[in-house]
């Protein structure tokens, strides 16, 4: 079943997800949180060894959302993982959305006060690139 | 003259204009005899859906919506409403929506769902610049007039924070503007 933000919402990982729940909410735009597992490689005895389970999916879009706001290093290894993910699984559609679109969607929206909490929380200089 | 706060023309006022006329032409030529409403969404296409039909030597008629932004509108009631409806029936008309840029998609999406409740004969959508990089909702464009990049871009109707609109061409706004760094 679609989510909507409400006090029951689930347990976001960081700040970011939940301000994108509460756009998708503004704009009508159904969406699940985490809800598939992945798995992306395996060992010798067939056992999964690491997966990946997108941030949302858009049930009416029928596509994964995956928001990453972290550091470069930890990007080139979601950026690995999105790769397996999409040849393992080449019939789901993943998005991967960078800090950049994600500060871009603050200021296109005019959430900079949003942007600069999340980057005191972080230890982050505001605004910068990756 | 490029304003202080523009890092780079886009599309220069000649670029447009010439494009916009193509469009128009085509339009045209799509909806002769069929009499089609032009629906433009306020602020941002208003000055394009001004040249657009005056390149469209056809019958048609135009109306305006407005919806709520979602950073405007947080505090109140957490979901987009519509702040200016249309002002006739599109029931069994051929509509033509007049976007000046299509990005998330989010707004659109929500306004084609808003819009083929109300029964029109057709919905296409006719849209000056096509931003696919963080394209969320899937909107097929039927009339497309520049593809951009993934940069901030103001002029010919786009603002940032309800300046730049009256600039004649579209271009780039300095990060500085809106505090950023120049992005890597």
């Amino acid at each position: 079943m679609a989510a909507t933000l409400t006090s029951s919402s689930p347990r976001f990982a960081h700040q970011s997800e939940a301000e994108l729940a509460r756009i998708l909410d503004f704009y009508g735009v159904a969406w699940r949180y985490e809800p598939d597992l992945f798995p992306i490689s395996w060992n010798a005895d067939g056992a999964v060894v690491e997966s990946f389970a997108p941030d949302f999916y858009l049930p009416e879009i029928d596509i994964y959302l995956e928001l990453t706001t972290l550091k470069q290093a930890l990007v080139r290894k979601k950026n690995r993982k999105l790769r397996w993910l999409r040849q393992l699984y080449p019939e789901i559609r993943v998005k991967l959305f960078y800090a950049r679109d994600f500060r871009a969607l603050m200021v296109k929206y005019g959430r900079l006060d949003f942007l600069a909490d999340v980057a005191a929380m972080n230890g982050n200089g505001p605004l910068n690139g990756e | 003259m490029m304003h202080a706060d523009v890092e780079e023309i886009l599309l220069s006022g000649e670029e447009v204009q010439a494009r916009v006329a193509e469009l128009g032409a085509q339009l045209a030529g799509d909806y002769e005899g069929r009499d089609p409403v032009l629906v433009s969404v306020l602020k941002g296409s208003i000055i394009f859906l001004a040249d657009l039909v005056r390149a469209m030597p056809i019958p048609l008629s135009i109306d305006l919506m407005e919806v709520s932004s979602y950073g405007a509108a947080t505090e109140s009631s957490g979901q987009v409403r519509i702040l200016k409806d249309l002002s006739t029936s599109i029931e069994g008309r051929e509509v033509i929506v007049v976007e000046d840029i299509i990005d998330t998609g989010l707004t659109l999406n929500y306004l084609l769902r808003y819009l083929h409740d109300k029964q029109p004969a057709s919905i296409r959508i006719c849209c000056l610049l096509d931003k696919p990089a963080r394209r969320l909702a899937p909107i097929e464009i039927d009339y497309r007039g520049f593809t951009i990049p993934d940069r901030f871009v103001i002029g010919y109707g786009l603002d940032y924070g309800e300046r730049y609109r009256n600039l004649p061409y579209i271009g780039v706004l300095r990060p500085s503007v809106y505090g950023a760094a120049t992005p890597e």
